[in-house]
Formats: C-alpha cells, sequence, structure tokens
C-alpha cells in the first residue's frame, strides 16, 4: 500500500475521531466508575449518562428517556424488532418488510417467521424507492409492525418516512414503524416526531464514533417487552454492564456530527459531486446505481464500472491505500450478487462491476480527486484485459 | 480464520503475464459469461508439426484470482506440448499461486477449461478430432467435476455431493445433490451446474434435485 489512506467506506465503519477518543479517555482510565445514587462518584457517572441521553435524543427530537444504549445497530434492531412483535402477538402475528432491507434486519425477520410470525416483503423500484402501493395492499388487520431501512446503505435510497408512516396510519389500529436508521444517521435531518417513526437504529461506529455501541429510540407508549433478562441498572430494555466510556463517546460523536450541521452536509453534497462529475467526466461506461444526486443520501455514491469486475477494482485500489466496497458475487461469502442491486433489477453483470463509496468528516476533496486517479488507472488497465466491451480506450 | 490471497496471486493479478490478444489466433476458447460473473478467453498459436503451443494470451472479465489463475495457466501451458497442456489441472494451477482460498477455486477451474477448451477447438480444426459433447452420464459428470462448492474449495464429484445422474429418453436430466436447503452455497452450486449443463447442446431440460 501506498500514500496517504483514502478511506471511503463509511457504511461499513468509520476512524474514531480523535475529539471522541480524548472524551472516552477518561473513562477509560481515572472515571472507571459505574453510575448510582447519592455517591461522588456514582452520580457524576449518571449525570454523564443523562446528559449523553439528552445529547442523542435532542439529535432526532426525540425525549431523554426513549433512549436507550446498546451495544450496536444489530442489538438494537433485534431488541426493538422482536420485542415490538412479542409484545403484540396478542393482534397479530404479521410484520412488514422489504426485499432492499439490510441483512442485519431480514435476518431478525427470518428468525422471526421459524417463531411463528408471518411476514411481507415489498419490492423497491429501481432507484430503490419501496413501491408504496404494495406496501398499501400488505397492511392486514394482524399486521403489527413494519420495518424499512430510512437510507440504503446499497443504493443511497432516502425514503419517504412520512409517506409510510400516512399509509401505516389509514389502517383501523395501530401499525408501528421501525426505522433502521444506521446509514441516515448524521447524513440527512432525523425527527421522529415528523416523520412518524416509532423506534430506529443507529450505529456509532459509522459516525466516527466507538465501536460496540448502538443507539436504540423506542416512543414513549410503543408496546415492546425486553428479550434480553439480566439486571437493570439504567435501561429495562438493555440490562447488564454499562459500557460508560462508549456512551462517553457517542454523545461526542453525535455532538461532533450535528455541530454545524447544515454545513456538513453542504460539503458531502460538495464532495459526493466532485466524485460523479469527475467519475464521468473521466472514466467511459460508468453507470450510477440509485437515485439521482439531489435526491440521495449526500454521502452516498454507488457507480458500475462497466466491463470489468469489483472485487478486481477494489484490490487495485487497495494498493494505492484507496478503500471502498464492492457489490460483485466475488467479493461475497457466498458468490452470490448484492441482493438489493438484483432486486432493484440489475443484472449479474450491473452488480458485478458496481462499486460503493461513502463519505465521512475526514474524507478531502485531495482524497477523492486521489480516488478519481486511481479509478482512471484502474478501470483503463482492466478493460485492456477484460474480453468485453470496446478497445480503444 | 483470515481468508487473504497468497503473494503469489497479488503479485500475478498486479502484473499479469500474457494478458491480450492473439491475432488470427490457430485457436481459441471462451468460457463462463458475463452473466455468470467470470468469463475467460484464451487464445493460442500452435506450431502444427510439433504441436508446442508458441503463443499464449488471455483475457478475463472477472476479479483478482481470476486473473491471477489464467496468468499462471498461460505461462504453464507456454512452450508445452498439446498433450502435456492438456494435463494441467485446476490443483496443479492452485498450487503454482500458493494456494486459492476456497471460495475462490472456481477461478482456476474455469482457467483450465478454457485453456483444455481451446487446445480441443485446435484438435478439432487440424487434427480433425471429434468434440464429443453428447449426452452421456460420462461426460455430464465430466462436467460437473468443474463445479466447485465454495464453502471448502473441491469439486462436487470428488465431494460425492452428486448422488445420482437421471437421463431419459426425451434427454431430460436430473440431477441429486446432497446440499441442504438452507446451505448458503446452494444458488452457487444450482448456478454453476446450470451453467455447466449449458456444454450439452442437445439437452431438453434439467431438473437438480436435492437429497
Amino acid at each position: 500500500m501506498s500514500g496517504k489512506e483514502v478511506y471511503l467506506d463509511s457504511c461499513k465503519t468509520s476512524r474514531l475521531a480523535s475529539e471522541v477518543l480524548h472524551a472516552m479517555m477518561p473513562y477509560l482510565t481515572d472515571k472507571y466508575w459505574y453510575p448510582g445514587s447519592f455517591t461522588s462518584i456514582g452520580t457524576e457517572i449518571a449525570e454523564v449518562i443523562e446528559q449523553a441521553q439528552e445529547t442523542v435524543a435532542h439529535s432526532m427530537n426525540a425525549k431523554s428517556e426513549e433512549i436507550t444504549f446498546t451495544s450496536g445497530g444489530t442489538d438494537a434492531n433485534n431488541i426493538a424488532i422482536q420485542g415490538i412483535l412479542q409484545a403484540n402477538k396478542e393482534k397479530g402475528k404479521h410484520f412488514i418488510c422489504s426485499t432492499v432491507s439490510h441483512p442485519s434486519v431480514l435476518a431478525i425477520f427470518q428468525g422471526m417467521e421459524k417463531r411463528g410470525f408471518e411476514g411481507t416483503y415489498i419490492s423497491a423500484n429501481k432507484d430503490g424507492y419501496l413501491n408504496l402501493d404494495e406496501l398499501e395492499a400488505a397492511v392486514r388487520p394482524d399486521t403489527i409492525l413494519a420495518a424499512f431501512t430510512q437510507v440504503n446503505h446499497i443504493l443511497g435510497t432516502i425514503q419517504n418516512s412520512k409517506a409510510i408512516r400516512n399509509i401505516l396510519d389509514q389502517s383501523d389500529h395501530k401499525v408501528y414503524l421501525f426505522m433502521d436508521s444506521c446509514e441516515a444517521y448524521t447524513k440527512i435531518p432525523l425527527d421522529v416526531e415528523e416523520l412518524g417513526i416509532d423506534s430506529l437504529s443507529i450505529s456509532v461506529h459509522k459516525f466516527n464514533g466507538p465501536k460496540g455501541m448502538g443507539i436504540l429510540y423506542v416512543k414513549k407508549g410503543t408496546e415492546i417487552v425486553p428479550t434480553q433478562f439480566g439486571i437493570t441498572r439504567l435501561y429495562k430494555l438493555k440490562p447488564g454492564a454499562i459500557n460508560v466510556p462508549g456512551i462517553v463517546g457517542t454523545e461526542k460523536a453525535v455532538e461532533l456530527a450535528f455541530t454545524d450541521f447544515d454545513k456538513k452536509i453542504g460539503r458531502y453534497r460538495e464532495l459526493q459531486k466532485l466524485l460523479y462529475d469527475e467519475i464521468m467526466k473521466r472514466i467511459p461506461d460508468a453507470v450510477l446505481n440509485g437515485p439521482p444526486l439531489g435526491e440521495r443520501s449526500p454521502a452516498h455514491l454507488n457507480v458500475t464500472f462497466r466491463y470489468i469486475e469489483g472485487e478486481a477494482i477494489m484490490m487495485m485500489l487497495d494498493f494505492d491505500n484507496i478503500h471502498v466496497e464492492t457489490g460483485s458475487a466475488c467479493s461475497s461469502q457466498n458468490l452470490q450478487p448484492n441482493y438489493i442491486l438484483m432486486n432493484t433489477g440489475r443484472t449479474h453483470e450491473e452488480s458485478h462491476g458496481s462499486v460503493r463509496f461513502t463519505l465521512d468528516r475526514f474524507v478531502t476533496k485531495e482524497d477523492i480527486l486521489k480516488t478519481v486517479d486511481a479509478l482512471e488507472k484502474t478501470a483503463k488497465e482492466l478493460r485492456r484485459r477484460s474480453p468485453l466491451g470496446k478497445k480503444e480506450q | 480464520m483470515a481468508i487473504k490471497y497468497s503473494e503469489l496471486v497479488i503479485k500475478h493479478f498486479k502484473n499479469p503475464h500474457n494478458v491480450g490478444i492473439i491475432d488470427n489466433p490457430d485457436a481459441s476458447a471462451t468460457e463462463g459469461s458475463p452473466a455468470c460473473g467470470d468469463q475467460l478467453t484464451v487464445y493460442l498459436k500452435i506450431n502444427s508439426e510439433t504441436q508446442i503451443i508458441e503463443d499464449i494470451k488471455f483475457q478475463s472479465y472477472g476479479c483478482a484470482s481470476n486473473i491471477a489463475t489464467a496468468s499462471i495457466i498461460t505461462d504453464l501451458a507456454m512452450g508445452r506440448n498439446i498433450e502435456a497442456a492438456k494435463q494441467i489441472t485446476w490443483k496443479q494451477a492452485a498450487d503454482e499461486l500458493g494456494g486459492l482460498p476456497p471460495i475462490k477455486m472456481h477461478c482456476s477451474v474455469l482457467a483450465v477449461d478454457a485453456l483444455r477448451s481451446a487446445i480441443k477447438n485446435w484438435e478439432h480444426k487440424y487434427l480433425g478430432k471429434k468434440i464429443d459433447d453428447s449426452l452421456s452420464k460420462k461426460n455430464i459428470v465430466k462436467e460437473l467435476q468443474k463445479v466447485i462448492y465454495g464453502k471448502v474449495g473441491v469439486d462436487i464429484v470428488s465431494l460425492k455431493l452428486l448422488k445420482y445422474i437421471g437421463i431419459d429418453d426425451k434427454k431430460n436430466v436430473l440431477l441429486e445433490i446432497a446440499i441442504k436447503k438452507d446451505d448458503p452455497f446452494l444458488d452457487d452450486v444450482k448456478h454453476e451446474v446450470n451453467e455447466r449443463m449449458e456444454k450439452f447442446p442437445k439437452i431438453a431440460s434439467v431438473k437438480i434435485s436435492l437429497v
């Protein structure tokens, strides 16, 4: 590997911000205590946690008591989905999900189907937008939960949460709306009240926070039962040891992400446009996957480079210390092309040559230009080796 | 365990040998297809008197290991008599590269297959040898020996996952394969089997039954 690292894969994970590490350090060393009442050390930690909950709640227009810190996005997904389904099973056993949901969410629903729940998976159009007429038709008298991915991690599509809520509200009974907001949070504005979201999950390491931390929002009044049992020091839904340094780090990462939020989003949009424009200008036969730039998540781009394969592109970039993700079957664990690209009408070949670029606060203009230089060189070289496509370049 | 490419795979991927096209080749063959995820074309120049491969080139639409295995295969075949070149196996190609991750073993199968097909095409063209694509159990086994079960990197025939081959009068083929319904590699195996069975022009249908 050579040169300064360029990391364009925040959707997988991201660098811990130094400010976050600094904030966490005292709680990993001198202030190793647990929250408690009356004692000086106990109350200090209790206040720190309360403050963190408030900061997080404020960022999404929620109430402090509606926030639970979990050990990751998957943990939050499980607590919410399983907890809501179990709590409402007397009312019905039907849930609605989609064919373009994140695999970690689909895995929970597959598990719940084995436990007697029944699901309807609604499809999406070529840009990844859910087919809302299918949603309308899918709601049944026994539907208790609908769960979707707010920003699609493969296509960058922002789902219309309000429209989804409106459809669910047409039902004569309560249908809870859960959003996997792991790719949405800190990248688009998120107001749980305005969007009518009952519960959502967030993964902290995707926005320069610590790994092993998640945020669960559950609207007050939601019927939910715990899925884990133990000593409930803070949260009835999440018993067990309290990761105080993780909570402090989460608060710092949230604070950093939401300070000058509009400016940060504007910066993402600029970098995204630069990356897109330069690719389209300099590399022939490149095709955008997902919605156009103005519509999609500002920190997300997915492009198919025709006639060449994504793992080879990813490896070539890796040699230049540039890190991206691909939807190629060659890079998957079961040799199958990415199901979201396939479920939104891409061919195997289009999925094969797809590369995803996701931004975070550390990505610079220089990083983008270095990436496009490397992509241009890589595409030329791999196309020289390929039996497909035109040969003039 | 971390899955990684050997240094030799990386070396051959970075700077593959014998990439390109031979103008007016004596024979060529393409294996795989874009729809299947990888495609490889091998071009040959063969001395008709000595039957020695005097030049070999390839083009690959595929991943790093696809390109690396094509590179090593062409190195191994260059300068060899066609009979010797036909003896090159996919295991040998993988060994020459310092090993391949199990999930990538199918890449070396594709490379060997493309080389052998190109030689067969040459033999057909210059020696008048018949290409045997008849629908027999023996030929089906031969083709299914090229289907790699990605979890362990070994073909489904050697692993004894192929339990039964049935061919009826109307050329419908029934294959019984011992693989579980929830096996993560099931779709890949099915895909590969169907791709391999396309080699038989006279086949009416293929049914895969899981046992």
